[in-house]
């Protein structure tokens, strides 16, 4: 066998390892590569950024599974810790029925992290007055279109069980009137349901958070401003983490800023086993 | 190491899904069915408690009758199973294509068709930043470009030749991205696993 034979008949099991220790190399040997903030990115940092405190709240679509978590869970840990931090309410719902319990454990992690530290309440998060989760609902196109008129109707009760009608927050948020952005963290094509029917119909902001492999899709949607911001796969979530650091709205970097150095290493070595099968390509065809 | 039996479990079946890497094995199928079924279990078992249950069965018990026709088309999809009336089942999926195509068709003609033409024109507007402009004119030449890939009523010849060919360019870059952005989706769950192996199993990191 030739040697651009070889190399374009690399084993997959040896490209497995080489990829594995790749992977693993940055969380033992850590180091810092310059993460650029992507437009799209900036763009939803800033427009939750500008929100005025305790004035209108955000929907937060959660409904990614756990397949995805590496890339979506680190994105609604880094909103919900910029939402809390500029006292911006929270409305959390799922239409995914995986997603409930991976909603409740982001919630969890980022309050708990803040009440920790609280001394007053100013300082502190509370269920149902800063933020409330409504848990999961079905059919939800047609609850997205019915929140418009009233949120109540397609949630009489939160993910606890609790009349929503007894939570302060929700007195306030009574439909889109009272939001100022949905934004729709998602492994599928959510996102997409919400452009074509409250924002058609009522004029709801939507942001989204997604996975990398539907980013592309919802890039022209950035263009024409049916998006006004999105988080593309675990490199938006580490975009959203180091704008949060770098503005002093969190104490250190989260998971997807950690991730970021393997996925830029494997990155570089996809590049050159594309460049290697090229070669063996090119001078197998010129020899025929 | 972790002391709690649950990430044990993750972290052996985690292993045995990687199995596949190096070939098939019944490792592999075990891991692979007993997610098929647990995936099932939990749907219908979710379903039933989230959906069915709260929005029909509880309503129905208390005395609403108007719920009896969700119920009697949903029944009918389950006459598939009986030739003689399988027929029946075109009346569910006819009350369901009617509505979707009600509430579908005007939507996407206004929030895909009509809003992305807009973005697609190059108004006095676009060149407020010249960056942008230069972006207007190229994505303008990729949109045109791209339809006359597709328009397939003439032969590709003089004029459309060329413009055709612009347009693979785009589709190519296109699918370019849509690669690169794949590759990051899929080593990202990689490193996931790896953050999960690392961590809450075998304590290595934080």
């Amino acid at each position: 066998m030739r040697w651009y034979e070889r190399i374009a008949a690399i084993d997959r099991r040896i490209i497995y390892i080489i990829l594995s220790v790749l992977v693993i190399i940055p969380f033992f040997i850590p180091f810092t590569m310059k993460q650029n903030i992507m437009p799209q990115t900036q763009r939803l940092y800033n427009f939750i950024d500008s929100l005025p405190p305790n004035d209108k709240a955000i929907i937060l679509s959660l409904d990614y599974t756990p397949q995805t978590m590496p890339e979506t869970h680190p994105m609604a840990i880094a909103i919900l810790s910029h939402c809390f931090a500029k006292n911006i309410p929270v409305v959390g719902m799922s239409f995914d029925p995986q997603a409930p319990g991976l909603a409740i454990d982001a919630f969890t992690t980022v309050v708990d992290g803040i009440n920790l530290n609280a001394l007053t309440r100013e300082d502190s998060v509370i269920y149902g007055e800063d933020y409330v989760y409504l848990g999961w609902k079905s059919g939800r196109v047609a609850a997205e279109i019915q929140m418009g008129e009233s949120i109540a109707d397609v949630f009489p009760r939160d993910y606890f069980s609790i009349s929503i009608d007894s939570l302060p927050l929700m007195q306030r948020v009574k439909n889109y009137k009272q939001v100022s952005i949905a934004i729709i963290i998602a492994g599928a094509d959510y996102p997409q349901d919400w452009i074509l029917y409250p924002q058609a119909r009522y004029g709801v902001r939507v942001g989204a958070g997604l996975t990398a492999v539907m980013s592309p899709k919802y890039y022209p949607f950035l263009q024409t401003g049916q998006l006004s911001g999105l988080l593309s796969g675990m490199k938006g979530a580490a975009e959203y983490e180091t704008l949060l650091l770098k503005n002093g709205y969190v104490k250190q970097l989260g998971k997807a800023e950690t991730g970021m150095n393997s996925q830029s290493l494997i990155h570089i070595l996809i590049i050159v086993f594309i460049i290697l099968g090229n070669i063996g390509f090119f001078f197998s065809r010129k020899r025929k | 190491m972790s002391p709690d039996p649950w990430i044990w479990i993750a972290a052996i079946l985690t292993l045995m899904i990687f199995s596949f890497l190096f070939r098939d094995n019944p490792f592999y199928k075990f891991a692979e069915h007993l997610f098929v079924g647990v995936a099932n279990g939990y749907y219908i078992v979710y379903y039933w408690y989230n959906a069915l249950w709260p929005n029909l069965f509880e309503p129905l018990a208390a005395g609403q009758i108007v719920y009896i026709i969700p119920l009697l088309l949903g029944l009918m999809y389950f006459t598939r199973f009986i030739p003689k009336i399988g027929w029946i089942v075109r009346i569910p999926i006819g009350f369901m294509i009617g509505w979707g195509a009600g509430i579908s068709i005007p939507a996407y003609f206004q929030a895909f068709l009509i809003k992305q033409l807009e973005g697609a024109i190059v108004t006095p507007q676009s060149f407020t930043n010249p960056i942008s402009g230069v972006w207007a004119i190229i994505s303008l030449i990729g949109v045109v470009c791209t339809l006359v890939y597709f328009y397939f009523s003439k032969e590709h010849k003089g004029i459309l030749k060329p413009t055709a060919r612009i347009g693979i360019a785009f589709i190519m870059i296109g699918f370019g991205a849509s690669f690169g952005y794949t590759v990051m989706a899929r080593v990202s769950l990689l490193i996931g696993r790896v953050q999960f192996l690392l961590g809450p199993w075998l304590g290595l990191i934080d």
